[in-house]
């Protein structure tokens, strides 16, 4: 259940969520599965990874956060702590199932936000330099057939041949799409159109229950879906609102506090949907970037470097706080604004992916990031 | 397709049956841009299309008041006072809220208004000034007709300071609550010791979505001053009093409330420009955003990708760019480039899903959306109890929904997806299903000179029964041609 009351207005704040499922193997077709299953959970908008995750122990926090210092803080170690929304993931690194990677990003410094999304997403070494997705191209590498099951395409997922998506339709008026139609439509478009088509004709034979949209309950779902024998190795879940200009200081659960307790939920529901699939399952979150350290006028952040990054699942067997830690103080920070990065996040994601689709690192650095030289940071996160 | 239906798709929303053909259909696009069209619908469904009833237009002013009432009433429910029920609820909505008839009146002009061309260009720039929040969403149709459409025959420069300083987008983007570093609200602040001053929201999207783009390489620095000039502009649309906004704005025009006590004192430098102090400063900067080479050449492409070609060539970006300095931004001639450039390139350009609809149910002459009585009733018939907005909301593309300021691409990459598809695929099944008077295949087939690729796709469906009738109808929407994508 929801650990905070969801009003009106959070439900249509959070009906935007979507969900994508991919690498789901094809009918009569064997081959090896890999290791495990991948879960990532954009968090569109730029999360402040030290509302999430508060350097408590560092001497210039207090003084630099001020106001959005959280009251009620969970306490990790004797230096990093968990914002008070977080209650389900502090009992998840408790049992050694999660850990935080703090003070990274993505090496993108310019703070656009849509420059940000895209190079997240893409993974590639600037923004819109890439067409298709780091976990389509990962899915793609690790050669696993068939087909994917949200409204639109996300670019995270493209380059994958065989990619579907998936949102069930509420139209009034609309029966059961005609097979004989759809294939008269496919035969008679280009190879653009007759390529979605034919992902329709596929969709068409499925039987789709009905199903919320909320973004717990499609975690659920996803997480049920990936737990069946031949379910989807990887899924996608966009949450929005982490862009806190504004009124982000409360700690009771408000503000910027039900956003942070979506994630909460989210990965709480993974969890439940999984059932056993989640002792082989890695979920973990992406952001385009970081905030400024020092609260602005209206009680918010702007747009800033260096994050935090939440892995979950029971592929983690030790959790930990992993950082290399830049330090708060004006010097410190990023052209003395923003939390400073000192991990490249392509590292953790290709951490993530080596553990669950069983690729070689190296591989990985080249031809999914583009990067020879990406550092292996595996072991500190499943060792 | 016929060049009037070809332009009428990629420029327009396509002619209604009882609409005649111009003999020079590009003399009559560019008319278009001068023939404005009121806000035409239905009162219930199958009753005449008329105009839209006064009380049901209200002013900014108008609006104000009812979201007041609104606030006072749910306030006073939250309190359990007088007799807080579900439907005192509902009638403080159903009386005091727009969003929903706005949203209905947009729905009605697009089809059956006979200004076309301007109601494409309208939605395009609503897109690209995306207002996207709950907060703003009863002010959404108001900055769409009364800052984007009615400045259509004035200027660049005059359509984005009314945008910038419209309610909907200052609250969108936070700036109703931004305050100047050296501000009388910021001394008072820091002396009972609250937090109040700046945020870069609205300055940073300013100057990277609304004018001049990254490749003007600004820095930090011209976004924190560009959110200096914009500090004091905007209020909370719903929760102040008369008093409270003649107190800090002087004026009870939402707007135009500027707040000076908010403002930060000083001259300001963006991107090289001195901006002066004090209200003046907003119209000082807007106007050379307005006018800077960037951000010429950053909308004359988006409105080429948009109406030409996904990538458009230099030709008809310069060619749009030219007629942009040439007028000092003058409206007419931008649009007028782009319509020239949109009927020279033979290039078809896929339609986006909202377009789409519009354009099948201008073609078909299909009633889909409700009546404006039927709006807060549950219709007893099934066949019309959509609402808009879960209509848009179904399609994937909703001008109010929630969503980042960066609006919807008009890239047809962004659109690929079998979900997508599958919905066009149900929404033309489902207004073929919702209206028996609808016009037949065969006739849409002839007016609008529909090719051979299309017509051998709508054959090969060909049979007896209603359900075959159904299926051309359905391929014959979702053919390349009406999607606006190549055939095979």
């Amino acid at each position: 259940m929801p650990n905070y009351k969801l009003t009106r207005r959070d439900f249509l704040k959070a009906s935007g969520a979507s969900l994508f499922l991919a690498g789901i193997p094809l009918q009569g077709f064997t081959q090896d599965k890999p290791p495990g299953k991948i879960s990532v959970i954009i968090l569109e908008g730029g999360m402040d990874g030290l509302s999430a995750v508060p350097a408590f122990g560092d001497p210039n926090f207090e003084k630099m956060r001020g106001i959005l210092v959280p009251e009620n803080y969970l306490k990790l170690n004797s230096f990093f702590g968990l914002h008070p929304s977080l209650k389900n993931l502090s009992s998840l690194m408790a049992s050694n199932n999660a850990s935080i990677v703090h003070a990274t990003s993505f090496p993108y410094k310019k703070r656009s936000h849509f420059e940000g999304q895209n190079l997240i997403q893409g993974g590639g070494l600037t923004p819109f330099s890439e067409k298709t997705g780091w976990l389509g191209r990962s899915l793609e590498l690790a050669k696993i057939p068939g087909r994917a099951l949200s409204l639109e395409m996300p670019l995270i997922l493209r380059g994958y041949g065989e990619n579907d998506n998936f949102f069930p339709a509420k139209i009034n008026n609309s029966s059961k799409i005609n097979i004989n139609l759809v294939e008269k439509l496919t035969a008679a478009h280009g190879k653009l159109g007759s390529d979605v088509f034919e992902k329709v004709k596929q969709k068409s034979l499925l039987t789709l229950e009905n199903m919320p949209r909320d973004p717990q309950s499609l975690a659920e779902y996803a997480g049920k879906a990936m737990a069946k024998k031949d379910g989807p190795t990887a899924s996608v879940i966009r949450l929005s609102g982490f862009d806190s200009h504004a009124s982000q200081d409360d700690g009771n659960g408000n503000d910027h506090g039900i956003d942070l307790a979506k994630i909460d939920g989210v990965i709480a529901a993974y969890k439940r949907g999984l059932g056993g699939a989640w002792d082989n399952s890695i979920i973990l979150t992406i952001t385009e970037f970081g905030r400024t350290v020092a609260v602005n006028g209206t009680r918010g952040t702007d747009h800033g470097y260096g994050s935090a990054g939440i892995i979950a699942g029971g592929a983690i067997s030790k959790s930990r706080v992993i950082s290399d830690w830049p330090g708060l103080a004006k010097n410190e920070q990023y052209e003395q604004r923003d939390l400073m990065s000192t991990i490249d996040y392509r590292s953790v994601c290709a951490a993530c992916i080596e553990k669950s689709l069983g690729l070689d690192h190296d591989l990985i650095a080249s031809k999914v990031f583009f990067e020879p030289k990406l550092p292996r940071v595996f072991d500190y996160l499943f060792s | 397709m016929n060049e009037h239906f070809r332009i009428a798709q990629k420029l327009g929303l396509m002619f209604r049956p009882e609409e005649t053909l111009p003999t020079d259909i590009k003399r009559w696009a560019i008319k278009q841009l001068q023939s404005p069209s009121p806000s035409l619908g239905i009162g219930n469904v199958g009753s005449d299309v008329k105009p839209w009833p006064k009380i049901f237009q209200p002013s900014l002013d108008e609006k104000a008041v009812k979201l007041r009432i609104h606030w006072e009433t749910t306030k006073r429910e939250r309190k359990k006072e007088g007799g807080f029920t579900e439907a005192a609820q509902r009638a403080n909505d159903r009386d005091n809220l727009m969003y929903k008839k706005d949203i209905l009146r947009f729905s009605h002009r697009n089809v059956y208004g006979s200004d076309q061309l301007r109601l494409r260009l309208m939605s395009f720039w609503a897109n690209h000034f995306t207002i996207g929040s709950f907060d703003s969403r009863e002010v959404i149709g108001h900055a769409m007709e009364e800052a984007i459409l009615a400045n259509f025959n004035d200027s660049f420069s005059t359509m984005l300071y009314k945008v910038t300083t419209h309610p909907g987008m200052l609250s969108y983007l936070d700036n109703h609550i931004s305050a100047g570093p050296n501000s009388n609200q910021v001394r008072w602040a820091k002396a009972n010791g609250e937090q109040a001053g700046l945020n870069d929201n609205l300055g940073r999207e300013l100057l990277e979505l609304h004018t001049v783009s990254p490749s003007a390489n600004y820095t930090e620095t011209d976004i924190r001053n560009a959110a200096k000039v914009l500090a004091g502009w905007g209020i909370d649309i719903k929760g102040n009093p008369l008093s409270s906004l003649m107190d800090q704005g002087g004026t009870t025009n939402l707007w135009d409330m500027y707040k000076r006590n908010w403002a930060e004192p000083g001259n300001k430098m963006v991107l090289g420009k001195t901006i002066g102090t004090g209200k003046g400063g907003l119209k000082q900067l807007t106007d050379f955003l307005a006018a800077h080479e960037h951000t010429v050449m950053h909308l004359s492409t988006k409105l080429a990708e948009h109406f030409v070609s996904d990538v458009p060539n230099k030709t008809d970006v310069n060619y749009i760019a030219s007629a942009w300095r040439q007028s000092n931004g003058n409206l007419d001639q931008i649009h007028t480039a782009v319509i020239e450039r949109a009927i020279a390139s033979k290039e078809p350009k896929f339609q986006l899903p909202m377009t789409w609809l519009f354009q099948v149910l201008r073609l078909s002459n299909a009633t889909y959306f409700m009546g404006w009585n039927e709006i807060n009733t549950s219709n007893n018939s099934l066949k019309f109890n959509m609402q808009p907005m879960q209509i848009f909301d179904e399609l994937g593309q909703n001008l109010w929904a929630e969503r980042q300021p960066n609006g919807y691409s008009s890239k047809k990459e962004e659109w690929m997806s079998g979900e997508m598809f599958e919905r066009r695929i149900r929404f033309a099944d489902s207004i073929w299903t919702s209206d028996s008077q609808i016009q037949s295949t065969s006739v849409i087939m002839d007016r609008i000179g529909a090719s051979k690729e299309t017509r051998k796709l709508v054959e090969s469906l060909h049979g007896m029964s209603s359900r075959s009738k159904k299926n051309q109808f359905i391929a014959l929407m979702c053919s390349p041609e009406l999607m606006g994508l190549e055939n095979a």
